[in-house]
């Protein structure tokens, strides 16, 4: 009884919010839009280095965005293999010995690598970019760990760490470069502007699609303990 | 010079988390010293700028607003920037020495407490509602990172409460944000207020401006919504919890008190704002309660957050439709609570995890003896009590007067009960400590003696807690600052 009453209590107020939001969205799509940003986007694009809007966007007119998205993902990337029991990442118990799995992923790994590059590629001047090309890449990665290929360097060792901290580290560099260079943080210089966004597209590309398979790698298995300050144990 | 202070700021503690995270804690440490410094030099800096030439906008990328992304560097900002790099590095230096750098996995204390500061930086500079988003993601994955880390089925079940609570309030605040966007077509805080100063205000805004402001006070743990902070802050590490307490709250806080000066009179109503003033004041009275009821020390010290949070936000009602100096009083009084409480809560815990370190339990009647034995550690505890129970000079006296002052200008005579009882029951629960630790149970030393500089480093931030209240005016000042190009950059 009470049970029910709560779940209806719940209800309720679950309907009465998306009420209220359908309500405000629709007030909101009834006023005019003061400023419009996708005008101003347009008339600035020719400066931006790349033809796509919203790579633009992404890494040249909210770079600082992006920029500290990527450290989101790193940090990620830390908690997750923070909790990670190191012998267990290579337990040969977890490899599948499926042939068919195998003989499709001789098909399947290295076209996913080239789907992977084309949509870094595509990035320029259509949909695509970094963040989809790491997807497929960290994806590729996931159908080979369950085929039991090794990945020796995806233990949590530096090398692992290198790869989760170098899109950063290069974006970064670009970031410190262009104050260096007399501009504020983070203005790429306009005839470097292209060179640069792929530059960093491609190794974020790396980088993300090395933190996606870190966390799916290193799931936590974790009886290492430490236990609380000042604690029974 | 300006340029080089603001690249510093942003630079500096992003480049430290890659560093640290490429070498293991020892080292990790050593580099740290080298950032924390840096950072100190370059926040008082930056503080120094803004107290000689006033603020200033700094667009990113070249690019101004609503384009690009702008931050808006005034007094308020670089007032708060220099207060993180004090209590951070305080924070940092403790974890240094209190950290046992042997186990593997405190490798990653370093880059997840570098992170946090950047988040951090990135939220008191902020002027951009995206921008602000993405500042709370760093502060909280980064802060979920550090109570989880190493931790047993505790530390893991309050770190992933903590993390759901989290991302529950950035989405609430999310969708405010997109709300906003398709209102007003841009996401700059300044741009929305400006267009709002001389147009009436559209309908469907208010929706938008309360889903961010619930979502913030989730992220803060206002009354209601405080649950996931107890255990979080009570199991993580005393560093980290010292970092919890003082900053990570007050981020989510401070972008809600900017969100209300800016958008509150034209959005809000005077429901709301006594709505949220009235669950501050719950939270004062309940968080003293529940902290006089807990029985392990740093449960005390958590709830006692919650209770001090409250005060925070009686700032909503002391600023909606009163007059200039009223609403003035009110915005110092919040500064300056929020920087005593940042400065005596740090103390607090470090002193905290000091005397736990000692007594080697968390319960608060293991204190037993404490007083004899170990002085010096009771006493950071207890001068950062003074500021906390708000006894003169300190600073958190200097914010409950101007609070009081603030409620008895505007009418709303009401808050200066909660002032009043808040007051009273602070200092029950840090006398029930005291009472706790003057007990004697045997006539021996029993106890461990940490390190002299363990010990210094609450002292000292307690000290900082107590002076505010005489230097008060200096700090006021600098806020109250004029900003040069107001609304338009």
């Amino acid at each position: 009884m009470i049970q029910a009453l709560r779940i209806s209590a719940i209800a309720i107020a679950c309907l009465m919010f998306v009420a209220g939001l359908a309500a405000s969205i629709w007030a909101i799509a009834g006023n005019p839009l003061p400023e419009s940003l996708p005008q101003l986007l347009s008339e600035n694009m020719s400066r931006s280095g790349v033809e796509h809007p919203v790579t633009a966007v992404l890494l040249n007119f909210r770079s600082y965005d992006t920029l500290l998205e990527i450290g989101v993902l790193v940090i990620a990337g830390i908690a997750g293999i923070s909790m990670a029991k190191t012998t267990s990442l290579e337990d040969p118990e977890l490899r599948t010995s499926d042939s068919l799995l195998y003989a499709l992923q001789r098909w399947f790994v290295p076209l996913m690598l080239v789907l992977a590059g084309y949509l870094l590629w595509a990035g320029a001047d259509r949909p695509g970019g970094a963040f989809q090309a790491g997807a497929v890449l960290a994806a590729t990665g996931v159908l080979m760990r369950l085929g039991g290929i090794p990945m020796e360097f995806i233990r949590p060792g530096l090398l692992l760490r290198l790869g989760l901290a170098l899109g950063f580290t290069v974006f970064l560099l670009v970031a410190l470069a262009s104050a260096i260079g007399g501009d504020a943080f983070l203005a790429y210089p306009p005839a470097m502007a292209k060179t640069l966004i792929v530059v960093i597209e491609s190794v974020l590309t790396l980088s993300i699609a090395m933190v996606l398979l870190a966390l799916f790698v290193s799931a936590p298995v974790n009886d290492a303990e430490d236990p609380e300050e000042g604690g029974s144990s | 010079m300006t340029l080089w202070l603001m690249a510093g700021l942003l630079f500096t503690p992003l480049a430290w988390a890659v560093l640290t995270l490429l070498t293991d804690f020892s080292r990790g440490r050593l580099v740290s010293w080298a950032g924390i410094l840096v950072q100190v030099l370059v926040s008082l800096g930056l503080w120094l700028a803004v107290a000689r030439d006033g603020g200033f906008y700094y667009g990113l990328g070249g690019w101004d607003a609503p384009l690009g992304i702008e931050l808006r560097v005034d007094g308020l900002a670089v007032t708060f920037v220099l207060l993180t790099a004090v209590v951070a590095g305080a924070c940092g230096l403790h974890a240094g020495a209190y950290i046992d750098p042997d186990k593997p996995w405190h490798r990653y204390f370093w880059p997840l407490f570098w992170f946090l500061w950047s988040g951090l930086n990135a939220v008191w500079l902020g002027g951009d509602l995206f921008n602000l988003y993405v500042g709370l993601e760093l502060i909280s994955l980064s802060a979920v990172g550090l109570v989880a880390l190493g931790g047993q089925a505790g530390a893991l079940r309050a770190s992933l409460r903590y993390l759901l609570a989290a991302l529950l309030g950035s989405l609430a605040y999310l969708l405010g944000v997109a709300l906003i966007y398709g209102q007003f077509g841009t996401l700059s805080i300044a741009g929305v207020a400006t267009w709002l100063s001389d147009h009436p205000v559209p309908s469907g805004s208010g929706m938008a401006l309360a889903l961010m402001i619930a979502g913030l006070a989730l992220k803060t743990a206002l009354f209601p919504l405080h649950r996931w902070l107890p255990p979080a802050h009570g199991i993580a590490k005393s560093p980290v919890s010292a970092l919890l307490s003082a900053l990570v709250v007050k981020a989510s806080f401070y972008i809600a008190a900017r969100l209300w000066l800016e958008l509150g009179q034209p959005i809000g109503s005077l429901a709301a704002a006594q709505l949220i003033g009235l669950l501050g004041s719950a939270a004062v009275v309940w968080g003293s309660w529940l902290a006089c009821r807990q029985q392990r020390l740093k449960q005390v010290v958590a709830y006692s957050s919650v209770a001090q949070i409250g005060y925070l936000f009686l700032l909503f009602p002391l600023t909606f439709s009163v007059s200039e100096t009223v609403s003035l009083q009110a915005q110092q009084g919040m500064t300056l609570q929020v920087i005593s409480h940042a400065l005596a809560k740090a103390a607090m815990f470090l002193a905290a995890g000091n005397l736990i370190l000692s007594v080697g339990s968390n319960r608060v009647d293991a204190l037993a003896g404490v007083s004899r034995f170990l002085p010096f550690s009771l006493f950071s505890f207890g001068l950062a009590g003074v500021s906390l129970m708000s006894l003169p000079p300190s600073g958190g006296f200097a914010a409950k007067w101007l609070l009081l002052q603030a409620s008895l200008g505007s009418g709303q005579w009401w808050w200066v009960l909660v002032l009043l009882a808040g007051g009273l029951l602070s200092a029950a629960y840090i006398f029930r400590i005291y009472r706790a630790s003057f007990l004697e149970s045997s006539g021996t030393d029993q106890f461990f003696h940490p390190s002299r500089s363990l010990e210094v480093i609450p002292l000292i931030l307690a000290m900082l807690a107590l002076g505010l209240g005489l230097a008060s005016d200096q700090v006021l000042t600098v806020m109250a600052l004029p900003f040069e190009g107001e609304g338009a950059p």
